[in-house]
């Protein structure tokens, strides 16, 4: 298997420089090929919605749509199924044959392929303005703009309003206290107060990126997220936040080897089945649990409330965190083919329809696009996410994958009784050396 | 031993040492000599036949080799060409790291409780299935399957049996007795891995010594019989011997495959949390801190340590253990 990984490795490595070789003589982003009235250009387009039957109807039809408009363009839709789309779109990257648009993630994997020279700057070709500056957050890189949002995702705690009514717990809770005098009431009527599913690490991880939020002012988090450091004593208290809640036994026993989301035994599965009375999540939450019950539609009593406020934290009370969906174009593909189709995912009647085929939150604030938000717990997250003085991304997310992945690693260990507040920042230290 | 441990052995540059034939050195064998000497003709055939192979070969696995080594010496993000030098530096990281030396630990543990628990039970079931009796054919069937069943299946049935709300706690929970955290407590984690790995390779050790007890004469067990030697002692001083050179295959290709142990764990304990089990090796810890991270300078780096790790002991042990099958010692010794 070591072969088979090597060779793997190698073999994407080499032809990467055979397209270093190959490409140096073509300028990123040749001018004058694509357009509104010359030549037939095509756009391939990979994109992650591979399941069901409403995400891959929406991109035929926004395919069908866009090329009625610009009879030269054509598009070819690719999915890619979440899971593979990063190291398929690494490859094709180093191959030098990289899609004309895809899904971008943000943070430190946009910054990677910023510094690579693999991503498109769309600062100046951008017209879309139902999309409110904000939302452009997570694409923007020194001022630059690299992609287009799609749909935000606010986190926050997702539960059951019935089992928090039958363990006689009237209104969510706001506070720390109110939140874990919620968990133990919980206890008492042998519910699992929280589903964990910490095999994934970053379900787990979640829960100490929320408490940093509450523990460090946005300027020490900004200034830890850009130059990746984490010495500010505020993280080590999100640690031992982390710590003394978990010493509440809170999570479903065997969190460790439970999964996130897609089977029934997953962490979405206790929420599905109503053996779970919460999960702290991203705003995906009502649509992945809802394809786990019986009817495969969203849970009828799922309500929302932000992460509880913790005394002395210097973090804004209502700071929220969260994901976003967005689109990016490559440096090679032809422009202003590629924009021009940026800007139609931005206009409100397609971000619109996302939203409605993905159960998601448009980027768009166009009214249009506001209305197809119609899940009680989403459009309280909404209003929760509206009223925020800041938004984070998610820390793991915003610190790249190389630290992110050590983060996430080293609170699942402190989790399982096997390191402490302190191991975790030393890890994620410990991680620039390898990248 | 997994699978692929004997794709490694058969493709590991230790096994061109003792002869992966090469078409240009020629045995001094009277008969390949007068082939040889043929003409064009025959070398042609030889070039022409052997050349997809070494393509393949030199393509998928030396030149991958080499370009690990090649990469090893970068801080590399994996998009573009390598351009950070750093000399040593991932090396030095690789042997500091607490979580590289645990996931050394383990590939040692697991080659030693390999060689421990699958041995003797292997040769007993061996034993067993050398002689003659009803339902021969369908045990032996019994114990091959699980090595048939495709690692990714049996990972995720074992993963779904263990699981703390799995098969084998409910089961147990009807029977009155508590269960045990199997895969997720760092006690019995790696136990409950010896356990499947025992499991999943038993049938490859059986089938393995089985065709070596087949190979013994029968003439030395009536000859045994006739100097009166009971059963147990004919196994102990025949038929134990001669399945020395067996025996010594098999460990070998236990112990490359112990040391590149990936597919179960990884399938079992996914992507986070074999460290935290107790149960990551160092492709697992190479995957992680590799691919994962996005770190596939230092990901290369891993491979080459794990690489050398490997190739040093092969060697080692072709050249103390292995010494005497080569040499024709059949007779000497046991395994």
């Amino acid at each position: 298997m070591k072969k088979r990984i090597l060779s793997g490795l190698a073999l994407g490595a080499s032809v990467a420089l055979l397209a270093a070789a190959c490409s140096t003589s073509e300028e990123p982003g040749g001018s004058g090929s694509g357009g509104t009235g010359g030549e037939k250009v095509t756009l391939t387009v990979w994109e992650n919605n591979t399941a069901g039957e409403k995400g891959p109807k929406f991109w035929q039809d926004t395919k069908a749509a866009f090329e009625k408009d610009h009879p030269n363009v054509t598009i070819e839709i690719v999915p890619v199924p979440n899971e593979d789309l990063d190291g398929k779109l690494q490859t094709a990257m180093n191959g030098g044959n990289p899609p004309d648009v895809f899904l971008q993630r943000g943070g430190g994997k946009l910054a990677e392929m910023v510094a690579a020279g693999m991503v498109a700057d769309i600062t100046d070709a951008i017209d879309a303005p139902d999309i409110p500056e904000g939302a452009f957050g997570a694409g923007t890189l020194n001022g630059k703009r690299y992609s287009m949002p799609m749909s935000v995702q606010p986190g926050g705690l997702w539960y059951s309003k019935d089992l928090f009514k039958e363990a006689g717990i009237d209104n969510p809770p706001t506070t720390w206290a109110e939140f874990t005098d919620a968990v133990k009431k919980l206890q008492e009527k042998d519910i699992i107060p929280v589903a964990l599913g910490a095999k994934d690490a970053w379900p787990a991880a979640h829960w100490f990126y929320w408490f940093a939020l509450r523990q460090c002012s946005s300027d020490t988090l900004e200034k830890a997220s850009n130059e990746a450091d984490l010495s500010d004593p505020c993280f080590l208290k999100a640690g031992e936040n982390l710590k003394d809640f978990a010493a509440m036994n809170p999570f479903q026993d065997g969190f460790l080897t439970t999964p996130a989301q897609n089977t029934p035994d997953s962490a979405d599965g206790l929420m599905s089945q109503h053996k779970a009375a919460m999960q702290l999540m991203g705003s995906w939450e009502p649509g992945a649990v809802g394809s786990l019950t019986e009817d495969g539609e969203p849970l009828p009593d799922m309500g929302f409330f932000p992460f509880p406020e913790i005394d002395g934290g210097q973090g804004q009370p209502g700071s929220m965190m969260g994901g976003m969906d967005s689109f990016s174009c490559s440096s090679k593909a032809p422009m202003p083919a590629c924009t021009d189709f940026l800007n139609f995912l931005g206009s409100a009647s397609v971000q619109a329809a996302f939203a409605t085929a993905n159960s998601a939150i448009p980027a768009s604030s166009a009214q249009e696009a506001q209305d197809t938000v119609t899940l009680p717990a989403l459009q309280e997250a909404l209003a929760a996410y509206a009223k925020a003085p800041y938004v984070s991304m998610w820390l793991d997310t915003r610190l790249g994958q190389n630290i992110g992945n050590a983060l996430n690693t080293g609170i699942v260990d402190m989790l399982a009784g096997k390191g402490s507040p302190q191991a975790i920042i030393d890890g994620a230290n410990a991680a620039a050396a390898k990248g | 031993m997994t699978a692929s441990a004997r794709e490694n052995v058969r493709t590991s540059p230790a096994d061109l040492s003792t002869g992966g034939g090469s078409a240009t050195a020629l045995p001094p064998h009277p008969a390949r000599r007068r082939r040889s000497r043929g003409g064009w003709k025959a070398r042609v055939e030889i070039v022409a036949l052997s050349a997809p192979a070494v393509v393949v070969f030199v393509t998928f696995v030396i030149l991958p080799v080499i370009l690990a080594g090649y990469y090893g010496f970068f801080r590399w993000k994996g998009y573009g060409p390598p351009t950070e030098f750093i000399g040593l530096r991932n090396y030095v990281v690789i042997f500091q790291d607490p979580e590289f030396r645990s996931a050394l630990t383990h590939n040692f543990q697991i080659v030693v409780l390999s060689l421990v628990m699958q041995g003797p039970v292997a040769i007993a079931f061996a034993l067993l299935l050398n002689k003659k009796m009803r339902g021969q054919s369908l045990i032996r069937v019994l114990i091959f399957v699980p090595y048939v069943i495709s690692e990714a299946v049996a990972g995720i049935g074992w993963a779904m049996i263990l699981s703390d709300r799995g098969a084998a706690n409910g089961f147990l929970a009807k029977l009155g007795i508590s269960g045990e955290s199997w895969l997720a407590d760092p006690s019995i984690a790696m136990w409950t891995l010896m356990v499947i790995l025992t499991w999943k390779y038993i049938g490859y050790a059986t089938i393995l010594f089985l065709a070596g007890l087949q190979g013994i004469p029968e003439e030395l067990h009536e000859a045994a019989s006739i100097d009166g030697a009971s059963y147990w002692q004919t196994q102990r001083y025949v038929v134990l011997p001669l399945l020395g050179p067996t025996l010594r295959i098999w460990a070998f290709l236990s112990i490359i495959g112990s040391l590149q142990l990936f597919d179960i764990v990884y399938i079992i304990w996914g992507q986070y949390i074999s460290g935290t089990a107790g149960v990551s090796t160092m492709a697992t810890y190479m995957n992680s801190n590799g691919r994962m991270s996005g770190n596939f300078g230092y990901g290369s780096a891993v491979a080459v340590v794990m690489f050398l790790v490997s190739l040093v002991i092969a060697l080692v042990y072709q050249r103390f253990v292995l010494r005497r099958d080569t040499a024709g010692a059949l007779t000497e010794g046991e395994g």
